[in-house]
């Protein structure tokens, strides 16, 4: 089976452009797995933001590597999924903030069918992933969600010096 | 949008009004803002609001009345804020939020003008 017919027109291709990238950071570890960080504080955090606003499933705070770090998911998926969603969106995001000169990525929200996932940035270093049924109250979500994220940074920022040794 | 713009113009000039809004009530958010003051966040309002009126009609649905809100007035120490579901078929889950001084407002006409400028919305 040869799909491919030569006398077609090539489909136009972007050709790579160099020198417009910027150079790859230097990661710090990962906080997934971290053993120093105040989880029951987390926790807490997590747990108020889904009792605040009816129709959240439950909240994911990840790692921009993908890593899951902790959640509160009632539902059954799979919440290191979500993580690594949440750090696609995370990805996407950044890249949009480069292209456009628009600086670091803040919120992204994706709305289905039948709910939502929003990702908030944490830190530099983390993200938070919030998942609601359709009938939530999104902009309550994004008056809440902001300020969570604030102090799951503050929690987050008293242990990285700590565990940067690891 | 300048039918948006218009009316919530005109809410501001119904006396004794402090601040309007057009939201959503299928997600909270609004879709124009005018007046409110430096302590006054109407996206606040609006969010918050938002609940107001789905629980409302959640009640009418659960007690099977198959009717529909035509305003809600909450009365506080010093104002009164009104809500009023937008009945057109292209404003259909949006709300007009209005909220005025108790003091220096004629609460017959200002829900009188809300109705009004209601009725002329187009979206």
């Amino acid at each position: 089976m040869s799909g491919i017919d030569d006398t077609e027109t090539p489909l136009p291709r972007r050709t790579a452009r160099t020198g417009t990238l910027p150079p790859p950071r230097p990661l710090p570890p990962s906080l997934a797995g971290n053993t120093s960080l105040p989880y029951p504080a987390i926790g807490q955090e997590l747990s108020e933001l889904r009792l605040q606003i009816p129709g959240v499933h439950g909240c994911v705070l990840g790692g921009v590597d993908g890593l899951l770090i902790t959640h509160n998911l009632q539902t059954d998926v799979d919440p290191n999924d979500l993580a690594a969603l949440a750090a696609t969106t995370f990805g996407l995001g950044r890249q949009v903030g480069l292209r456009l000169g628009q600086g670091d990525f803040q919120q992204s929200t994706v709305r289905n069918a039948g709910g939502y996932l929003s990702v908030y940035a944490v830190s530099s270093q983390a993200l938070l992933a919030v998942v609601g049924e359709d009938s939530i109250n999104v902009a309550r979500l994004h008056l809440h969600a902001p300020a969570v994220a604030g102090r799951l940074a503050g929690l987050l920022n008293q242990v990285t010096p700590a565990g940067h040794g690891s | 949008m300048p039918n948006l713009d218009l009316a919530l113009k005109s809410a501001m000039s119904i006396d004794g009004a402090i601040g309007a809004a057009l939201v959503d009530y299928n997600s909270g958010m609004t879709l124009g803002v005018a007046g409110g003051t430096g302590e006054i966040d109407l996206t606040v309002a609006a969010a918050g609001n938002t609940d107001v009126v789905r629980a409302k009609l959640r009640t009418i649905e659960m007690l099977n009345l198959n009717d529909e809100i035509e305003d809600i007035l909450i009365t506080l120490g010093t104002q009164y804020h009104l809500i009023r579901p937008v009945t057109s078929r292209t404003g259909k889950g949006l709300f007009l939020y209005l909220m005025v001084s108790k003091s220096r407002a004629n609460l017959a006409m200002a829900r009188h003008q809300l109705r009004s400028i209601e009725e002329s919305l187009e979206l």
